[in-house]
């Protein structure tokens, strides 16, 4: 089953003008600036709809937002509807006469996502994880197109062994990196590599 | 003037405060850097007092809920008791279970030690009040799947 997070855009101007004169106790919370200016015409749109207002949140605006680190947001996740009011005058009652799945459906109301199912894995890695090796692949296939059909062959001056082996016989006639390099491993005495 | 709610929630956060032990400033005690740390037993005690205050509402009660998360600690099981029956009073069961999974949030990766003592602790309250751990309501484990903006 699948939810979507919608944005509850709907204009709610006679909402704006009932904040600014229902009496205090049946007015909902509103952290928003636009409540508090009432009367006159509303200018903006109150995108949390008709849902009531439970908290600061976590930046003063009434939006929904599901954070481990955040949990009660500013405002409950859905409207209430008749079905949700009905619930809500049960839960007024004694709690342990309302059954598991009512509990549920009014947490469903205030909160779309619970903590379990906010810390589901999502198994991203192994997008990560297969776009990654299908990058390097490519990578290793236009190097394997770069050997056959744009370099050059090795000039004979590496392939041939004769040549190789008069080119390092001047290195050790020339005492080349003596030190660490190939002539200290020619042991001069004797005339043979050292082992 | 005109008389609004924002204004009466203003008003009554701010006399419920009054009530409560005399801090300074800020709510939270966040901005308190030359002050002594508190100690945990005067964290769990003022968090008690904020939880039992008659009058709370839901605009305190979501603050205090969401800096206890923002604690680097597991609330006592005293905060959790007074936490449950501020819900009661409030009548909403799922600001309750929501604050006990809060709670097995908070046990963080030690949670097989501290979660069953905290059950232990706070059970006979649970019991009291009706109100079903998220376990009992099968939402220890994903029940819902919600799709990803970006995969829309």
């Amino acid at each position: 089953m699948e939810m979507h997070i919608v944005s509850m855009a709907t204009v709610t101007g006679t909402l704006l003008r009932r904040c600014s004169r229902l009496s205090a106790a049946a007015a909902p919370l509103s952290t928003s600036a636009r409540a508090l200016g009432g009367g006159g015409l509303p200018t903006v749109v109150e995108r949390h709809g008709n849902r009531m207002v439970i908290g600061y949140g976590f930046n003063g605006e009434p939006n929904y937002i599901d954070r481990v680190d955040y949990p009660i947001p500013a405002v409950r996740f859905k409207e209430d509807n008749a079905q949700i009011k009905v619930l809500r005058e049960k839960e007024r009652g004694d709690w342990k006469k309302l059954t598991k799945e009512e509990v549920q459906e009014l947490y469903r109301a205030t909160f779309c996502r619970s903590f379990a199912e906010m810390q589901a894995p999502t198994g991203e890695w192994k997008l990560v994880l297969g776009g990654t090796m299908l990058a390097c692949s490519i990578a290793v296939w236009i190097y394997l197109f770069m050997k056959v059909f744009v370099y050059e062959k090795l000039p004979d001056t590496i392939t041939n062994p004769e040549k190789v082996e008069a080119q390092v016989q001047r290195m050790i006639d020339l005492r080349m990196n003596p030190v660490q390099g190939i002539a200290s491993e020619w042991d001069y005495e004797k005339g043979q590599w050292k082992n | 003037m005109i008389r609004n709610a924002f204004s009466r929630a203003l008003v009554a956060g701010r006399a419920g405060f009054l009530q409560l032990a005399p801090q300074s400033a800020s709510v939270a005690g966040c901005r308190h850097m030359s002050k002594v740390a508190e100690s945990d037993e005067q964290l769990t005690a003022r968090y008690v007092q904020y939880f039992e205050s008659k009058d709370i509402d839901h605009w305190w009660l979501s603050k205090h809920i969401n800096d206890l998360a923002g604690t680097d600690a597991v609330p006592e099981p005293d905060i959790i008791k007074a936490c449950l029956h501020a819900c009661r009073r409030l009548n909403d069961i799922a600001m309750a279970v929501r604050f006990m999974e809060i709670v097995h949030f908070k046990c963080g990766n030690r949670v097989k030690e501290i979660y069953p003592y905290v059950l232990q602790e706070v059970g006979p309250t649970l019991k009291e009040l009706g109100i079903p751990t998220p376990e009992e309501l099968g939402m220890d484990k994903p029940q819902l799947a919600l799709e990803d903006v970006y995969d829309m």
